[in-house]
C-alpha cells in the first residue's frame, strides 16, 4: 500500500511539474510574442494621422450595435456619447431587446423618436421585429432604434445586423464608456493589411472608479475595491500580453463581446450569432474562421492593443462568479460545437494551434488544476507527501504567476501608462504579488462551478448587476 | 525580525548550494525556475520603479524648456504685422540663439515647436517661423534624417521638409516613393505631391509596390487638400498594371469630375479586379455619364451579384429614364437586396419615378409594398 500511494506522489509531483511547465513555457512564448507585436504596433502607428480617417469621403462605412436590456438608468447617456464619437460615416443602432423598464420610452421621448416604415432584409433570424425608430430631430440622424421582442443577446445583435446599411459592424455593451477616437482605431487594419480583415478587436479596460462625466472619461483611477483591482491587472494581462500575442499569429479565436469591429459581409456568411450559445462572442470568431477556411479565403483577425473601451466590472465576489461561471460554460460550448477542429490541419493554426490551446489551457487547466489539489490533501490526509517539494513546486507556480504579471505591468507601462498616479502604480503591483493566493484560486472555483452547471444543464445567462456610472458622474466613487 | 529571517536565509543557502544536487531532476528544475523567477520579478520591479522616476524627472524637465520656448513663440505671435519678415526674423532671432541649441533636447523641443506652429497658422507669422527654422539651421537636422537607418528617423524628416515647405528636397525624397517600407513610401508619396513643382504625380508612373487602401485614402485627402497642385488627368493612369494605382486614380477622376476619363473606365467595366470593376461603375454613376448607360445596361446580366447592384444604383443616379422598364422588372428579383437597389433607383428618377412606384405598389407583394414605403420614407436616410 505504502509503495503505491509512495508511486502515486510521484506521479502527482512530475505531472504537476510538467504539465506546469508546458503552461509556463507557453506563456513565455506568448510573452515574447505579444512584445514583438505591440513593438511593431506602436512603431507603426506612431505616425499615423488618424485624421485622415475622421475626414474621407473614402472610410469604410461603420454601424454601432448596442443591444440594451432594461438600461434605463444609463441608456440615454450612453447613446449620446455614442452618437458623439469621432467618425464620419457611422450610424448608431439601439436594439431594445423587449425591456421591461423605460428604456423605449425615454429613448422615444429624449431623442424625439418616430416609427418609421423600415423594410428589414430578414438575412438573420431573429425574434419579431415592433418597430423601427427613428429621429424627428435631425441632429440625432445617425441614431436608429430597433424595438423587438426579448431574445437575448445574440438575438439582438442579429437584428442589428439586419437592419445596419453599412458595411462593418462595430457590435459593443451599450454601457461601456467608448473613446472618442475607437472606431477611427479600429477601422484602421480593415484599411492596412495584404489579407482581408474580417473581425478587430478593441482592448476593453476597467471603468470603476474612474471619473466618467456625460458618458466620457474624464478620469483614469485605479480602483478602490480588490476584486475590480485584481480584474485590471488580469485586463490587461488577458489583453496587453495574451490577445496580442494571438493577433501576430494570426490565431485570435476570441474577441470581446464588449467591443469588436467585424465584416459584415462574413458575419453573414458565416451565419450570424449562434442563439444557442453564452459564449456567442468567441463562437461567432470561430464560425467566421471556419468559413474563410472552408472557402479557401486569405483572412486575419486583429487585435487593437489602444485602450478603447472601458466598463463597469463586478465588484462583488458573487456577480463576479456569476460572470466566470457564464465564461467557463461559454469557452465549453464553443469548444463542443466546434470540436471537429481539434487537430485539425485542414484548418491551419486554427485546428492546430488556437483550438487546442483553449481546450488544453484555457478549458482543462482549472480542472487539472482542482483534480491536483484534490490529490495533494487526500495524500497530505494519508501523510504521504513530501512537504518540501510540494512547497518548492507551488512556489515556482506561484513566483512564475508573479514575473507574467509584473511582466505585464510592464508593457502596460512601456505603452499606454492608463494609470500615472504612483500610488496606482504601487496598488498594481501589489495585485500582482496577491493575486495567485487570492484571487485566482477564485476563478479556479468559478470555473469548476461553470463546468458542473454547464453538464447539469444550465443554460441561463446569469444576471449582471451594475452599480451604473451614472452614480458617479458628479462624484467619484467605488463601483 | 532578524531572528526570524536568519534561519529562512539559512534555509534556502543551504537549499541552493549544499542540498541542491541531490534532489530529483524535477525539484532541481523548480529550484532553479523558482530562483529564476524571484530575480526576475525584483529586476522587473525596479525597472518600473527608475522608469517611471527617469520619466518624472525628464518631463519636468521638457515642461520648463518647453515654457521657455513658447513664450518667445508667442512673443512672435503678438508681435505686429507691420515689419518686413526679415526685420522681424532679426529681431527674434538672438533670443532663439540664446537657447541651448547644441544641446539634442533643446533642439529637438525647439523643432517640434516650430513645427506645430508653423501648422497652425498661416501668412507673415507662418513665414517668420520658416525663416527662423532656416536661419537656426534646424533643416540641416531634417536633411541628416533622410539618411538615418531608420524608417522613422526618414519620416520625421520628410514631415519636417514637407511642414517647412522644402521644395528643394523633392527630388531626394522621390527615391522613397516606392520603398518596401509602406509607411515610409505613404509618406514619401504624399510629401512628393506636396513639393514637387513640376511632375508631383510622378511616383505613379514608377509605383511598383501595391498603395494599401489606407495609404490611398491618405493621398486622397492630401492631393484634394494641398492648394496649387497641378492636377493631371488621371486616365493616363487608368491602363496601370498596378491595381492599387487604378483604385487611387479612379477615386481622384470621379473627386475631379474628369469627364475625359470616362471611355477609359468603360474599358475597365471588364476588368478582373472586381473593386476596380465596381469602382469605374459607381463613379460613372455619381458622374450621371449618360451616354454610357447603354454599357451599363448591357454588361448587368453577365456580372456577379456585387456588380449588379452597382450597376443598378449606377442607373439610378444618372436617371435617363430609358432604363426604368429594365429597373422596374428587377423589384420582381428574388434578391431582397436587388429589389430595394432597383425601387431607390426608381425613385431617383423625379416624378417619373415616383409615379411608377405608385403603380408598382398597387399590384406588389406584401414585402415589396414595404420596401417601397421604406424608400419613400425620407425619414430614412437612402
Amino acid at each position: 500500500m505504502n509503495s503505491y500511494y509512495s508511486f502515486f506522489e510521484e506521479f502527482l509531483n512530475n505531472a504537476i511539474f510538467y504539465y506546469a511547465l508546458v503552461v509556463m513555457f507557453s506563456y513565455i512564448f506568448l510573452t515574447f510574442l505579444s512584445a514583438v507585436e505591440m513593438k511593431s504596433y506602436l512603431r507603426k502607428n506612431s505616425y499615423v494621422d488618424y485624421k485622415a480617417i475622421l475626414v474621407s469621403p473614402h472610410a469604410p462605412s461603420v454601424s454601432i450595435l448596442a443591444p440594451a436590456y432594461n438600461e434605463e438608468a444609463s441608456i440615454i447617456d450612453n447613446v449620446r456619447s455614442l452618437l458623439s464619437l469621432h467618425y464620419s460615416n457611422f450610424e448608431v443602432i439601439i436594439i431594445n431587446d423587449g425591456s421591461s423598464d423605460n428604456s423605449m420610452s425615454l429613448m422615444i421621448e429624449h431623442f424625439g423618436l418616430e416609427k418609421v416604415k423600415f423594410a428589414v432584409n430578414e438575412q438573420l433570424k431573429t425574434k419579431p421585429l415592433r418597430g423601427v425608430y427613428k429621429s424627428k430631430n435631425p441632429a440625432f440622424s445617425r441614431l436608429t432604434v430597433v424595438d423587438k421582442d426579448n431574445g437575448g443577446k445574440s438575438d439582438a445583435l442579429n437584428m442589428g445586423v439586419n437592419v445596419s446599411e453599412k458595411d462593418l459592424i462595430l457590435c459593443i455593451d451599450v454601457d461601456c464608456i467608448v473613446e472618442q477616437d475607437a472606431i477611427l482605431k479600429m477601422v484602421k487594419p480593415f484599411l492596412d493589411e495584404g489579407k482581408r480583415v474580417i473581425a478587430v478587436g478593441g482592448v476593453v479596460r476597467i471603468a470603476n472608479s474612474c471619473e466618467i462625466r456625460d458618458g466620457r472619461l474624464i478620469t483614469v483611477n485605479m480602483p478602490e475595491k480588490i476584486i475590480p483591482r485584481f480584474q485590471v491587472l488580469e485586463y490587461i494581462r488577458a489583453f496587453l500580453m495574451g490577445r496580442m500575442a494571438w493577433s501576430r499569429l494570426n490565431g485570435l479565436l476570441l474577441i470581446s463581446g464588449a467591443m469588436g469591429l467585424f465584416d459584415k459581409e462574413i458575419v453573414i456568411k458565416a451565419g450570424g450569432y449562434n442563439h444557442d450559445t453564452v459564449g456567442e462572442d468567441m463562437e461567432l470568431v470561430v464560425r467566421m474562421r471556419r468559413y474563410m477556411h472552408d472557402h479557401d479565403l486569405r483572412y486575419r483577425v486583429v487585435y487593437t492593443p489602444d485602450p478603447l473601451c472601458w466598463t463597469e466590472s463586478p465588484s462583488d465576489a458573487k456577480i463576479l462568479g456569476r460572470q466566470r461561471n457564464r465564461w467557463t460554460r461559454g469557452t465549453m460550448e464553443v469548444l463542443l460545437l466546434h470540436k471537429d477542429l481539434l487537430f485539425n490541419p485542414r484548418y491551419g493554426l486554427l485546428g492546430l494551434l488556437s483550438y487546442p490551446y483553449w481546450f488544453f489551457f484555457e478549458w482543462l487547466a482549472p480542472i487539472l488544476e482542482t483534480i491536483g489539489l484534490i490529490c495533494f490533501i487526500y495524500l497530505a490526509a494519508m501523510g504521504y507527501i513530501n512537504w518540501e517539494f510540494s512547497l518548492i513546486l507551488f512556489s515556482m507556480v506561484y513566483f512564475f504567476a508573479v514575473m507574467l504579471s509584473t511582466i505585464a505591468v510592464l508593457f502596460e507601462e512601456m505603452s499606454y501608462q492608463q494609470y500615472t498616479k504612483g500610488s496606482d502604480l504601487f496598488r498594481l503591483l501589489g495585485m500582482a504579488i496577491l493575486e495567485p493566493v487570492i484571487y485566482h484560486p477564485l476563478t479556479v472555483y468559478w470555473a469548476i462551478r461553470g463546468n458542473i452547471d454547464k453538464l447539469t444543464g444550465k443554460t441561463s445567462w446569469g444576471t449582471m448587476t451594475r452599480t451604473g456610472f451614472k452614480a458617479k458622474t458628479k462624484i467619484k466613487q467605488a463601483a | 525580525m532578524s531572528e526570524l529571517l536568519y534561519p529562512v536565509w539559512d534555509y534556502l543557502r543551504e537549499l541552493f548550494s549544499t542540498r541542491l544536487p541531490y534532489f530529483p531532476s524535477n525539484i532541481r528544475s523548480a529550484l532553479f525556475i523558482v530562483l529564476f523567477c524571484c530575480i526576475a520579478f525584483i529586476e522587473l520591479y525596479l525597472y518600473i520603479f527608475v522608469r517611471r522616476i527617469r520619466q518624472t524627472i525628464a518631463k519636468k524637465k521638457e515642461d520648463k524648456w518647453n515654457d521657455t520656448i513658447s513664450t518667445l513663440l508667442a512673443d512672435i505671435i503678438i508681435y505686429g504685422d507691420d515689419d518686413d519678415t526679415d526685420t522681424i526674423i532679426n529681431h527674434f532671432l538672438p533670443q532663439f540663439k540664446k537657447l541651448p541649441l547644441r544641446r539634442p533636447l533643446i533642439k529637438r523641443l525647439l523643432t517640434r515647436e516650430l513645427l506645430s506652429y508653423h501648422a497652425n497658422f498661416i501668412g507673415k507669422t507662418a513665414e517668420v517661423l520658416r525663416g527662423l527654422y532656416l536661419r537656426l539651421n534646424l533643416e540641416k537636422e531634417a536633411k541628416a534624417k533622410l539618411k538615418s537607418n531608420y524608417w522613422e528617423k526618414k519620416i520625421e524628416g520628410i514631415r519636417e521638409i514637407t511642414q517647412m515647405n522644402l521644395r528643394t528636397e523633392a527630388e531626394s525624397i522621390l527615391k522613397f516613393t516606392d520603398e518596401e517600407n509602406g509607411q515610409l513610401r505613404m509618406e514619401a508619396q504624399a510629401a512628393f505631391v506636396k513639393l514637387s513643382d513640376d511632375n508631383p504625380f510622378r511616383f505613379l508612373d514608377r509605383a511598383r509596390e501595391r498603395i494599401l487602401d489606407w495609404h490611398q485614402l491618405v493621398l486622397f485627402e492630401v492631393i484634394t487638400k494641398t492648394k496649387n497642385v497641378k492636377i493631371p488627368a488621371f486616365a493616363k493612369w487608368l491602363k496601370s498594371e498596378n491595381d492599387s494605382v487604378v483604385m487611387l486614380c479612379l477615386k481622384l477622376v470621379n473627386h475631379f469630375q474628369q469627364w475625359d476619363a470616362i471611355p477609359d473606365m468603360v474599358v475597365l467595366f471588364g476588368h478582373s479586379n472586381l473593386k476596380i470593376r465596381a469602382r469605374a461603375i459607381e463613379n460613372i454613376g455619381k458622374m450621371e455619364a449618360e451616354m454610357v448607360e447603354e454599357n451599363l445596361f448591357n454588361m448587368y446580366f453577365n456580372q456577379p451579384f456585387e456588380i449588379k447592384l452597382l450597376v443598378i444604383e449606377a442607373i439610378g443616379r444618372i436617371s435617363s429614364g430609358t432604363y426604368l422598364e429594365f429597373l422596374k422588372s428587377r423589384t420582381y428579383s428574388d434578391d431582397f437586396k436587388i429589389r430595394m437597389a432597383a425601387l431607390k433607383a426608381i425613385k431617383l428618377h423625379g416624378s417619373d419615378g415616383k409615379n411608377l412606384l405608385t403603380n408598382i405598389y398597387k399590384d406588389s407583394t406584401l414585402q415589396n409594398r414595404a420596401i417601397i414605403e421604406h424608400v419613400l420614407d425620407e425619414r430614412i436616410k437612402n
